[in-house]
């Protein structure tokens, strides 16, 4: 038999057949990727985004260039500009000020574990006081597409100089808004409505979260504020004006997403403090059946401050088992002194409120008009309570979440008649309060601080909070008009920073 | 409120076979003849690596010795499912398992005793840096040395029998992921690097072969499983924020990987004097694997002081059909493949493992220089299908700790081998 493979016949063969190999071994497989994105019916030209400080894209308690950059609008547009979106101009502090309106930063945890944060006071933007001492930032007249105006209402939405120094008066926020001020020419009358219905004659698209401060100062101050922006807003008065805003955002043919807004009872500033307080309690033997007096409703002299005595097994614990009452992230610095002799909590209240330092007569006089000794226990004895602004119990969420609720239906009424997109973050915040986001294998919770959703103030979100808001307004977006806008990876996005 | 739900879910150690077998990510290449011939061996007495494939088969093999080396060059492809800011080809980086046997016993006589070392499993994979599963894993490095000593016996010349006592000799890990915690003024996250040697184990292998003529052989073996514990890895931080030190101050774990065992039966049919036919099926017993469990020492990893990520392996069965034909003296040509099913659900697939059913095509040849010395060449490659999984699927699932998207894998394994018959 003669030896057809011989070596020499054989080695051409065995070369070619390497090669082969060698090219199989080195080919990487390609793996098909997410369709062009397109814009369906919708059309991406120009888009602003209307709405308030999340959309502003305020962090830690106020607004800053990182913000800024990270804004939810702002991420929307770099995917909308994949499917002819054009550019978005927000009203960005220089590098100079980049620290904007000043911020909370982490500066550490006590030895228990509790935060310490501090405010960033360096670099700026604010460029004096106005005529009640309120602070003034750089202005920013260049055009923009981020009409987010952190603090407005739709109850404030027609109110003139809005964001006119001139004339001098009182201000608050009723009927002057600083962030408003700063996107407003010098000198004019216009109201945020009149601002938006020029700008929109020129949209193509628009996103609107607007009504969160409708409800929103009524719950961050307890329930117990007496100024007029902290009143939630009457339910016939929101429908209209939402209605109003809508048919001007509309007026040009522009499509868009409407927010419905988030409970305030599910935010970290709400559920952070009693969770906190009631493991302490625990850890220091304190029964769930021990005394906690609270005042609920208005605190002011003359008003009724009623006193409700409840046990400390009534405040909400960390995991919402069990308990309702609420205490905001502002009580944080008084719930170790339950059940001491002490004014503190007090003390500080009547400097909130007068500016001036608690001592003397007026403040004598001050505590009298509440009931308050305090000498007596506090939190404990009906005459040292726990103060009303610190603490939202059964009844007054129960109003702000009827109002949400009356809220949200006028929205999503108004977007339906008016065939835009509706994203129900009302829905979206609920689920996250009760099981995470999750995001390419991390848990992200509501939890402060180590959730990596919301920022330090315990209302606004993280970079990566808004990344995922972001995220679920693109698929809303994508299922109302039939484009296919990528999401973003939220992971590139950070989540809070640690000292 | 403490920083106390930072969890560190642990990552995962490569999955490894104690054989030749499905899934994870080994690649059975124990004896160039036989990785040329579909990875089968059960059946068959060719030379000394039936100490591995079937020591009862060992028993009518010829003495001598042989070791052979591979290069396993994998390509392995991912696809995000939201986000993607393109394909991610890994840095794909080549490992090179080897093994070497020797055989001792009297030519035609009843039994045989070996030494074997090999290396079933070794993988290198490196991630892109900041890459969607990165909170997952970015790197890993996986090897492992295996050696055995066998004994076999021909009770008649057509039954026999042998056993090996294995031993897991070296192993190591150098497992990586990020962590999603930030320092301020820092753009990367905390990054965790766990690294580790295994405990000696050991284990055995039990074969039988029946031989009722030259033209056919049946055997049957079994490989035991062995955990591959490592008692006291350490862990290595960069990046931590000095505020969360009492949060991350672990310095030392511990995890134990079960790595299954295997049955095997084959078949080797001689239809010519000159052609061979060889069949295999093995089941290997991934069910042991359901989950990942690190134990911290000297501190807590987010908090924590044990971490947990389901696995769920499931059995998996492996079928494998090759045939060599000598072609004169000197020249053996040899072709096989095999099909080969996954050990990791749907829904479960974790960046280190990659997995997915396989087909596998092979190739070989010997080249007899004369009667005593040969070399042997083996060309294998893999194919694993297309694998997705949904976010949807993670959540339901509870393996939200890993990412979403597709994977696509190949991997391409030159191997030569030197023998030498006494």
């Amino acid at each position: 038999m003669t030896n057809f493979f011989s070596f020499n016949t054989a080695r051409p063969v065995l070369a070619l057949l390497g090669l082969g190999l060698a090219g199989l071994a080195g080919c990487q497989s390609n793996l098909d990727g997410p369709a062009t994105p397109t814009a369906g019916t919708a059309d991406f030209k120009r888009y602003i985004a209307v709405g308030n400080s999340l959309t502003a894209g305020i962090e830690d308690g106020g607004l800053y260039l990182e913000g800024q950059q990270n804004s939810y609008p702002n991420i929307l547009a770099g995917q909308f500009a994949q499917a002819g979106g054009g550019q978005f101009r927000q009203p960005l502090f220089t590098t100079a000020q980049a620290n904007g309106a000043g911020y909370l930063r982490l500066a550490g945890f006590t030895a228990t574990g509790s935060p310490i944060t501090q405010n960033v006071t360096t670099n700026l933007a604010i460029r004096g006081l106005n005529s009640s001492g309120g602070v003034l930032y750089t202005k920013y007249l260049d055009p923009i597409d981020n009409l987010g105006v952190p603090s407005i209402r739709l109850a404030d939405m027609h109110t003139a100089n809005l964001g006119n120094i001139q004339p001098a008066r009182a201000y608050n926020l009723v009927n002057f808004l600083p962030y408003f001020e700063r996107i407003t020419p010098d000198g004019s009358s216009q109201s945020y409505f009149q601002r938006i219905k020029a700008e929109a004659a020129t949209a193509t698209f628009f996103t609107m979260w607007l009504g969160n401060n409708d409800v929103f100062g009524y719950a961050v101050t307890g329930g117990a504020s007496t100024t007029a922006d902290n009143m939630i807003t009457r339910t016939d008065t929101f429908n209209l004006k939402a209605v109003r805003m809508l048919n001007a955002l509309t007026a040009s043919g522009a499509k868009g997403v409407v927010s419905s807004i988030p409970d305030v009872t599910g935010l970290p500033f709400f559920t952070t403090v009693g969770g906190a307080a009631r493991t302490a309690l625990a850890a220091a033997k304190v029964p769930d059946a021990a005394p906690f007096v609270y005042t609920t409703g208005i605190l002011a002299p003359g008003q009724a401050n009623t006193r409700v005595a409840a046990t400390i097994g009534n405040i909400r614990n960390a995991s919402g088992s069990t308990g309702t009452l609420l205490l905001t992230l502002t009580a944080s610095p008084y719930v170790g002194l339950y059940g001491q002799p002490t004014g503190k909590c007090w003390r500080d209240l009547y400097t909130l409120a007068s500016g001036a330092p608690a001592k003397g007569a007026v403040f004598g006089g001050f505590l009298t008009a509440l009931g308050v000794d305090t000498t007596k226990a506090f939190a404990q004895s009906s005459q040292n309570p726990f103060p009303s602004p610190f603490i939202l119990d059964g009844t007054e969420q129960a109003a702000a979440i009827t109002a949400t609720t009356a809220f949200n239906n006028s929205l999503m009424a108004a977007a339906n008649s008016k065939g835009l997109a509706f994203f129900d973050a009302n829905a979206y915040f609920r689920s996250i309060a009760a099981s995470g986001a999750v995001s390419n294998g991390v848990n992200n919770t509501s939890n402060y601080i180590s959730g990596n959703l919301f920022s330090l103030d315990g209302v606004h979100p993280t970079p990566r909070g808004y990344a995922l808001v972001a995220n679920e307004i693109i698929k809303v977006i994508n299922a109302k008009y039939g484009s296919t806008i990528q999401q973003v990876n939220a992971n590139n996005y950070r989540g809070v920073l640690f000292p | 409120m403490q920083v106390k739900s930072l969890l560190f879910a642990g990552g995962a150690l490569l999955v490894a076979s104690s054989g030749a077998l499905a899934s994870g990510f080994q690649v059975g290449l124990t004896g160039a003849k036989n990785v040329g011939m579909g990875g089968t061996g059960t059946g068959l007495y060719l030379d000394q690596a039936s100490q591995f494939f079937n020591p009862g088969a060992f028993a009518f093999a010829p003495t001598g010795f042989q070791v052979g080396g591979n290069l396993a060059i994998p390509r392995i492809s991912f696809r995000p499912a939201g986000g993607d800011q393109g394909q991610r080809d890994l840095q794909n980086t080549n490992v090179v398992p080897f093994s070497g046997f020797i055989g001792f016993g009297p030519k035609e006589g009843k039994w045989r005793l070996g030494l074997g070392v090999y290396t079933p499993f070794g993988s290198e994979l490196h991630y892109a840096q900041g890459w969607e599963g990165r909170y997952s894993l970015t790197d890993i490095n996986l090897r492992s040395v295996f050696a055995q000593a066998t004994a076999a016996y021909a009770i008649t010349p057509q039954l026999a029998v042998g056993a090996g006592l294995v031993m897991l000799a070296y192993g190591d890990v150098d497992l990586q992921r990020d962590v999603p915690v930030q320092a301020q003024g820092s753009t990367a996250p905390l990054h965790a690097q766990l690294t580790g040697k295994a405990d000696r184990k050991f284990g055995y292998n039990l074969g039988l072969m029946f031989k009722p003529s030259d033209k056919l052989s049946v055997g049957l073996s079994y490989r035991s499983a062995i955990d591959a514990h490592v008692s006291s890895g350490d862990i290595t931080l960069t990046n931590r924020p000095a505020a969360l030190a009492s949060s991350f101050s672990a310095t030392k774990f511990d995890v134990t990987l079960p790595l299954p065992d295997v049955y095997s039966v084959g078949l080797g049919v001689r239809p010519t004097e000159k052609l061979l036919i060889a069949f295999d099926a093995n089941l290997v017993g991934w069910s042991c694997y359901q989950s990942l469990d690190f134990a911290y020492t000297n501190g807590v990893l987010g908090g924590q002081a044990a971490s947990s990520s389901k696995r769920q392996y499931q059995d998996a069965l492996a079928f494998r059909l090759g045939g060599q034909y000598q072609f004169g003296e000197h020249f053996t040509l040899r072709a096989g493949t095999f099909y080969d099913f996954s050990a990791v659900r749907d829904g479960f697939v974790t960046p280190e493992t990659p997995d997915a059913d396989r087909i596998g095509i092979t190739a070989g040849f010997t080249y007899a220089i004369n009667s005593r010395f040969g070399i042997d060449g083996s060309f294998l490659f893999e194919d694993f299908r297309k694998r997705s999984q949904s976010q949807d699927d993670l959540i339901s699932n509870g393996t939200a700790d890993r990412v979403a998207g597709t994977y696509k894998t190949t991997i391409a394994v030159p191997g030569v081998q030197l023998y030498v018959k006494f």
